[in-house]
């Protein structure tokens, strides 16, 4: 690319769209993050336009089995034993993505700053809240699973029964599934539960390792040496996306 | 690390646009913005009964939270029109396709009578 290039002003001057510079006034890097983001947001919304179409085929109680309720299948929280606490440890989840992205935006808006010290430490706080946020979605696995989930079947299919008795609950009753509660449901629940959740966490998973190698190449000096910690602010933007796609996650698998 | 920009080299593929802070003030706002609207989902799931209403404010401040993570986190509200524009609009397709499967979707379910 050495040959190519040109003085600033020469190239400042030249014809936006003639070639041979950005029409976009992004780095090549950066535009190729955000088309791979489009890209990704295609594959989960394909994964949730699925979950959707499932789910309203099978609606109606007389008709099908009923998709299951999450309020009756995600309440548990970690060291509350057989309490009733719908939503609350997705909602502690959700807070900790969004504050991890905060810290990831700070640490890229010290990059532009140039101060080496504070990008470090923010991405530091990024990589806890990610490997965090990584940790609650083992034990919300773990304890689907232990609670009978598994990929080809559903047993989570509410009886009259089992209707009855969860309408009965409020938030931090002593919960605990009676015989008769649960029937077989809809086998695509726990499947696309996994699938979803499983491919989301997969993206966590390598945005944590996207982050720790960048906050290494800070440490080491990469960026200072090369004179801007753009870097950052690619990793930043791939973070921010899976902050995105959880807010979808746990709107249609968790709120709805 | 010859593919990257040395300074006083420019050109399309090297080409570092210099980027400037616009300070810490909104990044924290948009925190505490998401932040209100996660609990306020938090307390519209126990205070409303399940149905359409709920499910709409849901989605509608799903909408605004996507909102702030892209156009403040993800920058993309100080970006060119045109890179707005060629990421945004095929996602608005989505919806589209959101639409038409959750109305077969529910066909199926009558059909399964």
């Amino acid at each position: 690319m050495a040959n190519h290039s040109q003085t600033p002003n020469a190239f400042e001057n030249q014809t936006m769209w003639a070639g041979g510079r950005s029409p976009f006034n992004v780095s090549y890097g950066k535009l190729m993050m955000w088309i791979f983001l489009l890209s990704d947001a295609f594959t989960f919304s394909s994964l949730l336009v699925q979950y959707g179409a499932q789910r309203f085929s099978n609606v109606v109680s007389p008709v099908t089995t009923e998709w299951p309720d999450p309020a009756s299948i995600f309440n548990h929280f970690p060291f509350m034993h057989g309490l009733h606490l719908p939503l609350l440890f997705v909602s502690v989840m959700t807070f900790i993505l969004i504050a991890s992205s905060v810290t990831m935006v700070l640490a890229v808006e010290a990059g532009h700053r140039k101060s080496k010290k504070e990008v470090v430490r923010y991405m530091v706080y990024t990589i806890i809240g990610g490997a965090a946020f990584l940790g609650c979605q083992a034990w919300e696995w773990v304890t689907f699973i232990h609670e009978g989930a598994r990929l080809d079947s559903n047993t989570f299919g509410i009886t009259a029964q089992g209707k009855e008795h969860l309408g009965k609950l409020s938030f931090g009753d002593h919960f605990e599934w009676m015989l008769g509660d649960r029937t077989n449901g809809p086998v695509p629940f726990a499947a696309l539960f996994f699938i979803v959740t499983g491919f989301h966490g997969f993206h966590v998973f390598s945005g944590v390792v996207i982050n720790v190698v960048v906050t290494i190449m800070a440490y080491k000096g990469v960026f200072e040496k090369r004179g801007h910690y753009e870097m950052i602010e690619k990793a930043g933007l791939y973070w921010h996306f899976v902050d995105l796609v959880w807010v979808f996650v746990f709107t249609f698998f968790y709120l709805i | 690390m010859e593919f990257y920009n040395k300074p006083g080299e420019y050109d399309a593929i090297n080409y570092i646009p210099p980027g400037e802070s616009h300070g810490t003030k909104e990044l924290w706002k948009t925190f505490w913005i998401l932040l209100g609207i996660t609990i306020f989902d938090f307390i519209i799931y126990f205070a409303m009964d399940p149905g359409g209403w709920r499910n709409f404010i849901f989605i509608f401040f799903g909408l605004v939270k996507a909102y702030f993570i892209v156009g403040a986190f993800m920058h993309m509200k100080y970006e060119k029109i045109t890179l707005a524009l060629i990421i945004l609009v095929p996602v608005v397709f989505i919806f589209g396709l959101i639409a038409g499967l959750l109305y077969e979707g529910n066909a199926i379910t009558w059909a399964k009578w």
